[in-house]
């Protein structure tokens, strides 16, 4: 199904592919959560207008706060922020699409059902009430024992796996479909900021969603890592601020990116030491990993690590401070027209410096040890992070016209900036002249009322301005003024050089900078060959870029159309998501009876609504995985691209390079939580918990299937058939040998000696979690290796891949990373 | 603000909070001035270098779509190189700055033999107190004037964290692990409350549904009182005497200081 149905049917959203039109979906689906998140905000400001009475229980305030920060954090800021790089880094960079088209529509779908979970939570007798940053161990059962909170620990599980795919499909973009003669440095502000930041979500991400698989483990297995007195509670602190500090910059480098472009737009100036503010860009990109023991200045941490933490969170100021002159120097000299988009950059900009300034002070350890848990915290991280957001209402005025091809209305945008930018400071302000408060406490001393009650009033304005910006988006797009394709005066970027709204596929013909400004040239295509780059005249040439003579033979079908529509996308996500909502009610619908053995062991159900759903999800997303693969989807990559610097890699290949680097990070932090417990704990008093020979077997049985893969490659390079056919084979064979070992040992832990994933007869009760979780998560890893072996594995059967190895090829470098994970695994758990 | 840096040594400590005072001051004051600066300046340049509809000013260069960015620097760069080296040297020196007063923070006052050593456990929604002789007390932490008070905080279930905004002080509470505080109230403090000093605890971590009516008291008073009471105590939990802490505390108070008028 490759045909795209018309913007005006409902059907063209549920399975379009393009980057345009997800985009769309994206930016609205993040203002439905503004709204959502805001309409929380406006309880929490409620409850807050008077210390001594309630308008909402204690458990109830925490649901709202909790929910809020997520919504904002996750579903809202990052969502927003993409959803203009959906629509607008493509066309920066001169790409027909984002390189993984389909992989792009499932980041979205899982986006959007994983705010439908979260929503859901709140009716499975409540949703998380741990807070935003869910510390350890309030965040497990015994503390918030409802199902909500477990759904919506879920939700954001299932965010950051649609995350990942996102951020491999950007870095991917970037790295490999620039326009000819588009230089990484060459890039548009926007989009550098983009790429740092998907670098550091590449990271950061794969953190949480390590520390989210462990706290789902904690509440649906029942694993005890955060309960655990031997540093549970510190290692939820560490591997959550890994992840949370770099995520800060996160959500503010999009924004960053709309100011860095809208000040030069609207000043009609370059920017001032462009190459300078690339470099602190890439710098903060790096120093963010190294700052996250600041937020934890004061637990047991020693003094030498603090005051290295308090260096590098100085040190990373230092680049912003580059960053903000430049932004106020590429206004000086410049014509400066105070146009909507403008106001709300410039207004993001003086936001962020008084966020920039309070930061400084909870860098200085002394300040942090009083600020921490206060207002001060508060009002500081609003400032930054929404204050950032101003930039990203700023860029949705700026490419209002572009996406709709319609004008917004200038007065009532300049109104709608008036209303934000009191409201807000009305509402964030107050909370530093009341910084004494404890965060997340209504009954606060009387003393700091009027602050809070002048906030509360703020936070209505500000709620109240956003109507404004609806109405005028909604009356702009029924009854605007035709905007042009280009209605400013002083743009730069490509978006603003093709049609507004711009057609499906982007580019009257391909875009190239190798002139040195943006051209269209026509290719000469041969009849019944592939493109070839035309020179400077306009004549055909042959010297062909980047390796286009290989996309002929890599590309059989290199003369269909692109594909821009699938419903898989759609459909894995739902499932998933069924999946998931099924898993949230698990632990306390479903309750094993354990026996003497497996046959003995009896199972309870009091609930099945949630078993079924499981099966369900389960059922539904093998069998939309299965069609995925089978759907004849094409996206070709550029021809003539730049790639620095990962020239001559593949777009696939690329792909999955990033996504094994994301995962280096989640099996480092599951390792790493091994690590740290077990030193909490005292290195000496543990001693493995199996016997090493089952273990060492199995490290064989991985170590022979690796090399079966490469047998597997070279028969496809030979185009042998039976010989693809019997080394595909004997890799599945050893894959259930792994996985047949690995059963026989957990039934021996079990059964025999005592060891389950919460008890063990042998020592503490957390090594047994720690062996189960972390040898269960590779074991996870085999098995969906196994499931694509075997679609691979049917498919050859079926005469596939013999002309076409590169599947093979990719299925391979997963294997051999499972099987490079359990070298690490197996002296951890079986020899120390 | 210069004298701060000769830190104090023996008897004649600084109590957290005036150290925090200081620091917030100086912060603040620097804060301030910088952010006017900055953003007056640039609120001034915007004003000036608006789009007032005349002609262009000569050497106004304006830029095409579809052009790739060309190569910047000159007098601009140098400009953003000299603001960004003033805006290190001042952050720089208000770390450096910082840290000295850290470190005093850190290790308090010289420790001498009248030291004394509480553990304080948080839970699910109070505090509570040893002594070093193993008597306990919920909710309100009773100590004497003119001593440091070194306190060991943890938690029995969840992450808190045990604060006193008036004292300046705070300390994560975790469950399996142990962190250091210390806190030191002057007699005259003391006095200037009436004889009884006292401070709010909060907790600072959101540690569940009763998160926000989580307090306690620090009630500081004169030593030789604190002494007498310390005497009164056997190991026993105050709880067992009966009474609720407050009450309880109250009533001791009373007792102490009939002791001393006998």
């Amino acid at each position: 199904m490759s045909e795209l149905p018309p913007t005006t049917s409902v059907k063209r959203w549920f399975v379009t592919t393009n980057h345009k039109d997800i985009g769309i979906l994206y930016t609205i689906t993040a203002l439905f959560f503004l709204l959502f998140g805001g309409v929380l905000a406006l309880l929490i400001r409620m409850q807050l207008w008077d210390p001594t009475s309630q308008i909402l229980s204690g458990l109830a305030y925490n649901e709202a706060v909790t929910a809020h920060g997520l919504i904002m954090v996750f579903w809202f800021l990052s969502p927003f922020g993409f959803g203009f790089a959906n629509y607008f880094v493509p066309l920066q960079i001169g790409a027909d699409d984002l390189a993984f088209p389909r992989l792009n529509a499932l980041s979205y779908w899982m986006y959007l059902f994983s705010g439908i979970l979260l929503g859901i939570s709140f009716f499975q007798g409540g949703t998380l009430d741990a807070g935003w940053t869910m510390y350890a161990p309030l965040n497990i059962p015994m503390y918030t024992p409802s199902i909500g909170s477990t759904g919506a620990v879920l939700a954001l599980f299932m965010f950051v796996v649609g995350i990942t795919a996102s951020t491999v499909n950007f870095l991917t973009s970037i790295h490999h479909s620039r326009a000819e003669g588009m230089g990484i440095m060459d890039m548009p502000m926007f989009t550098w900021s983009i790429l740092a930041t998907v670098w550091m979500m590449l990271f950061a991400f794969a953190a949480l969603l390590a520390v989210g698989l462990i706290l789902a483990s904690d509440r649906v297995l029942g694993s005890v890592y955060f309960s655990a007195t031997e540093g549970g509670s510190l290692l939820w602190g560490h591997l959550f601020w890994f992840f949370g500090h770099p995520e800060v910059y996160i959500v503010f480098f999009p924004a960053l990116g709309v100011m860095l472009e809208l000040f030069q737009t609207f000043s009609g100036r370059r920017l001032v030491g462009r190459k300078w503010v690339i470099i602190a860009i890439c710098l903060i990109s790096v120093q963010s990993f190294l700052v996250w023991m600041h937020h934890m200045f004061l637990t047991t941490i020693n003094l030498e690590i603090k005051t290295l933490m308090m260096a590098t969170t100085i040190g990373i100021s230092l680049p912003f401070d580059l960053v903000v002159f430049s932004l106020i120097y590429t206004l000086i000299k410049g014509r400066i027209q105070f146009t909507t988009p403008f106001l709300f950059a410039f207004g993001a900009l003086l936001l962020f410096i008084l966020g920039g300034i309070t930061g400084v002070f909870l860098g200085a350890i002394v300040l942090d040890y009083e600020f921490r848990g206060t207002y001060w915290v508060v009002a500081h991280f609003h400032y930054v992070m929404f204050g950032g957001a101003t930039a990203l209402f700023g860029g949705a005025y700026y490419w209002f016209p572009k996406v709709t091809g319609k004008m917004y209305d200038e007065l009532l945008g300049k109104i709608h900036f008036v209303v934000f930018f009191i409201g807000f400071n009305a509402v964030y302000f107050s909370m530093f002249l009341g910084w004494e408060t404890p965060r997340r406490v209504f009954e606060y001393n009387p003393e700091f009322q009027i602050y809070h009650q002048f906030g509360t009033i703020g936070a209505f304005v500000l709620g109240l301005s956003f109507f404004i910006m609806f109405y005028n988006f909604a009356k702009s797009y029924v009854s605007g003024e035709p905007a042009g394709d280009n209605p400013w005066d002083y743009s730069r970027t490509a978006e603003w050089a093709i049609s507004s709204p711009p057609p499906l596929e982007n580019w009257p013909n391909r875009p190239s900078y190798a002139s040195g400004k943006l051209e269209f040239v026509k290719d000469y295509v041969p009849d019944g060959g592939p493109a070839v780059k035309a020179d400077a005249d306009g004549d055909a040439a042959t010297d062909g870029g980047d390796s286009h003579e290989e996309h002929i033979t890599e590309y059989p079908y290199w003369d269909k159309h692109p594909s821009h529509a699938s419903i898989w996308p759609f459909a894995i996500s739902l499932a998933l998501g069924i999946l998931l909502l099924g898993l949230s009610g698990f632990s306390e619908s479903v309750t094993f009876i354990l026996g003497e053995s497996v046959a003995q062991t009896g199972v309870e159900i009091s609930n099945p609504v949630y078993p079924v759903l499981i099966v369900v999800g389960l059922i539904g997303m093998i069998w939309s995985g299965v069609k995925w693969g089978l759907e004849d989807f094409y996206a070709p990559p550029s021809e003539f691209a730049e790639r620095w610097p990962f020239e001559g890699v593949e777009k696939v290949k690329l792909g999955m390079w990033f996504f094994l680097a994301s995962d280096v990070i989640v099996f480092g932090a599951f390792l790493s939580a091994a690590i740290f417990v077990r030193y909490n704990a005292g290195w000496m008093t543990w001693e493995p918990l199996t016997e090493s020979l089952p273990g060492l077997i199995n490290t064989f049985v991985l170590i022979t299937s690796s090399f079966t893969v490469i047998l597997a490659l070279v028969a496809a390079h030979r185009k042998s058939r039976q010989g693809l056919l019997a080394s595909l084979g004997a890799t599945i064979g050893f894959g259930f040998v792994f996985l047949a070992i690995k059963m026989w040992e957990w039934n021996h832990e079990i059964f025999d000696r005592g060891v389950t994933i919460n008890a063990n007869a042998h020592g503490d009760p957390i090594q047994a979690s720690i062996y189960y979780v972390t040898t269960g998560l590779h074991g996870i890893h085999v098995v969906i290796g196994l499931l694509i072996a075997i679609f691979l594995f049917v498919r050859v059967y079926q005469g596939h891949y013999l002309d076409d190895e590169r599947p093979i090829e990719y299925f391979g470098l997963y294997w051999h990373f499972v099987d490079i994970v359990w070298v690490f695994i197996f002296p951890l758990f079986y020899l120390f | 603000m210069i004298d701060s840096l000769i830190l104090q040594q023996g008897s004649d400590w600084r109590a957290q909070a005036e150290v925090f005072d200081e620091i917030f001051f100086v912060f603040l004051a620097l804060g301030t001035l910088i952010g006017t600066i900055v953003v007056a300046y640039t609120l001034w340049n915007v004003y000036k270098y608006r789009d007032d509809g005349g002609e262009p000013k000569e050497g106004f260069d304006a830029p095409e779509v579809g052009e790739l960015p060309t190569g910047q620097g000159g007098p601009k760069a140098k400009k953003l190189f000299l603001s960004f080296g003033l805006s290190a040297i001042v952050v720089i020196s208000l770390v450096v700055y910082a840290y000295g007063i850290l470190l005093y923070v850190e290790d308090g006052p010289d420790a001498d033999e009248d030291n004394i050593e509480i553990v304080v456990e948080g839970y699910q929604y109070g505090w509570d107190y040893e002594y070093p002789n193993g008597h306990t007390e919920t909710g309100e932490l009773v100590v004497p004037a003119d001593t440091r008070i070194d306190i060991s905080v943890t938690s029995r279930d969840v992450w808190h964290n045990f604060g006193s905004s008036e004292l300046r002080i705070k300390s994560d509470a975790i469950p399996g692990d142990t962190n250091t505080n210390w806190f030191s109230v002057s007699s005259e403090e003391v006095q200037a409350q009436g004889g009884e000093a006292t401070f709010t605890v909060e907790c600072f971590e959101l540690c569940g549904p009763g998160h926000s009516a989580m307090e306690g008291q620090i009630t500081v008073i004169p030593q030789d009182e604190w002494e007498t009471w310390y005497e009164g105590t056997d190991g026993d939990s105050s709880n067992v005497e009966g009474g609720a802490s407050v009450d309880g505390a109250a009533s001791v108070n009373a007792a102490a200081i009939g002791g001393v008028s006998a």
